[in-house]
């Protein structure tokens, strides 16, 4: 009993404490804000902003990241045949599967929002497998398209094929592999802006005599086109960095941009080389943004609140 | 235009007459599509001679039972785990500090804030990886448990922010002050009205951030010191160098933990509020 009584008596008197406190940090509206925004700012520019920073500043080192400074890493990348074409090729396929996420992922989002009752259900079958891990999503297709997978197998129980084909380490396998984990997430902004849409705008072109293609590409497609051009953006970034798609499914003629800098941390070691890289990359998403935003893209979370 | 016009007339009936039934074909298809690889993940992970095996022959729980008695996966999924729960724990703090800071305060640098809460989705992970690791390595911090928490904390801060944020923006406020002209002073308030209202939108960015944290890859690849394997990481070096069926197993595993994560999550808050991204 006493145990219990004094328990509670700390509780008590902690609770007294932390009353002081709030009273006093209601009359110092500055204390209150920085000690809320404090530590989240602190985090992640200290963990975010100053890392990339310290690449950048690294990106100009020669050798190691205490080298003296220089150009070369930049200049030699870009005087490089290998590395032109490795940049040339990584921005090809990723036009590429952008095209092909953003068609499919709005025919579906299209299909979804109009032909649709049960939209909740379906949404979640499109992100369920977002949010599975990106390697077994991977491995899930070298599953299906290794020689004699399943890709293989089916196609010569149907007597399609005589003997296995073996999609896996091909350029192939890099477009569908791609295609496949970015889906979802164009999907969801294209669904986001379709359902948002007036639904008696279309009813109104067809009124007026349009038939429902010409509705489509005169109200529907520019009414949505914001939520386009998040989903594009969405899809380019990512697609433009990565390497584990690349080097999962693809094989020697499929080499990305982001497996060079793989490359250089992994293997080669050349850190600052692998930082110049790095800052070239980020060159491309920053344009891509700035042609987004030119777009009406928006991809900023709070800013444009429910 | 009018010739143009003409030659899509007979196309706009076809589409007017078939609308529905070509929406059906596109959702089966594209549904299949995103489906099929998983259970051809899940069937496999039962069949008796492994992955190369389709359409197998006979079913087995064999996989089931080396996959349990692996010590090296069994000490990644461990590893894993703390890494995960501590890097939630702190990413849920951060970013609730976040949305009431958005929601609640005017100040100079707000939209830097949110800016750098939202950065990091956009980078591509291989940039930010490797910055991490740079700065580590600068500021003699090296390769540890903790380096990998700070990248997964980054990594997840952005998803959770997403999913709190508006939370705190649809709540409303007069709640608040209901409770104080009732005689509640600000600390009850808050704990009585403010934090169960916010609390399920909280939830879900815990579980949502989790889940990413659970099945990081890219940051703890080039973070991580020689010995951090975490799941991800174990099935990455499986992947490349021997497949084993016990792969299959780890992906039903993680198949697992992320649909029933991520149901949960949808539950506490809207499906739509995970489209908001």
């Amino acid at each position: 009993m006493a145990e219990a009584a004094s328990t509670e008596e700390r509780s008590t008197g902690r609770n007294r404490r932390v009353r002081a406190l709030v009273t006093y940090l209601r009359d110092r509206r500055r204390l209150r804000t920085s000690l809320v925004a404090g530590p989240p700012y602190a985090v992640l520019v200290l963990f975010f902003a100053l890392p990339v920073l310290t690449m950048l500043v690294i990106s100009f080192r020669l050798g190691s990241i205490t080298g003296p400074f220089t150009l070369d890493n930049y200049a030699n990348f870009l005087a490089s045949d290998t590395y032109r074409t490795v940049l040339w090729r990584t921005l090809l396929v990723t036009v590429e599967v952008t095209a092909i996420v953003t068609v499919v992922g709005y025919a579906l989002a299209y299909s979804i929002v109009r032909f649709s009752r049960r939209t909740t259900l379906l949404l979640l079958l499109v992100i369920l497998p977002f949010w599975t891990s990106y390697i077994i999503r991977m491995y899930a297709w070298i599953n299906i398209l290794q020689s004699g997978g399943v890709l293989d197998s089916t196609l010569v129980l149907l007597r399609v094929v005589d003997g296995p084909v073996g999609l896996l380490y091909s350029q192939e396998a890099v477009l569908i592999g791609f295609t496949y984990v970015w889906l979802p997430l164009a999907v969801l902004p294209f669904y986001a802006s379709l359902s948002n849409m007036d639904p008696d705008l279309i009813e109104a072109a067809k009124d007026l005599g349009a038939g429902p293609i010409k509705a489509f590409f005169t109200v529907t497609l520019p009414t949505t086109a914001n939520g386009v051009v998040t989903g594009i953006i969405l899809v380019f970034i990512p697609t433009f960095g990565s390497f584990i798609t690349p080097r999962l499914l693809g094989g020697t003629n499929s080499i990305m941009i982001g497996m060079v800098i793989e490359n250089q941390f992994k293997s080669a070691f050349n850190y600052p080389f692998g930082a110049a890289i790095g800052m070239i990359i980020s060159a491309v998403v920053v344009a891509v943004l700035l042609f987004g935003a030119r777009g009406g893209g928006t991809l900023f979370a709070g800013g444009d609140g429910p | 235009m009018n010739a143009l016009d003409g030659a899509l007339r007979p196309l706009e009936r076809l589409v007017q007459r078939h609308g529905s039934r070509l929406a059906r074909v596109v959702m089966v298809a594209v549904f299949a599509f995103l489906w099929l690889p998983i259970g051809v993940l899940v069937l496999m992970s039962f069949a008796e001679g492994g992955v190369l095996s389709f359409p197998p022959e006979e079913l087995t729980l064999r996989w089931y039972g080396a996959f349990l008695s692996n010590d090296t996966a069994r000490r990644a999924i461990a590893l894993t785990l703390k890494i995960s729960t501590v890097a939630t724990a702190v990413t849920v703090a951060l970013s609730t500090l976040i949305a009431y800071a958005v929601d609640r305060f005017e100040f100079p640098g707000k939209g830097l804030l949110q800016l750098l809460a939202t950065l990091p989705i956009v980078v591509p992970l291989v940039v930010t990886g490797v910055a991490l690791v740079l700065f580590f390595g600068t500021i003699n911090l090296g390769s540890g448990y903790w380096s990998v928490v700070v990248a997964h904390v980054v990594r997840t801060i952005p998803f959770a922010t997403l999913v709190i944020l508006p939370t705190f923006l649809t709540f409303d406020r007069r709640l608040e002050e209901a409770s104080k002209d009732l005689g509640a002073d600000e600390l009850e308030t808050f704990v009585q009205v403010t934090l169960p209202n916010v609390f399920p939108g909280i939830l879900a960015g815990g579980l949502l951030a989790f889940t990413i944290s659970f099945n990081e890859f890219v940051f703890t690849y080039f973070v991580k010191g020689s010995g951090q394997s975490t799941l991800p990481v174990y099935i990455w070096d499986q992947i490349r160098y021997n497949v084993t069926p016990e792969v299959n197993v780890i992906s039903v595993v993680f198949l697992l933990v992320a649909v029933s994560m991520v149901l949960v999550a949808v539950s506490l808050t809207r499906v739509e509020l995970l489209a908001r991204r």
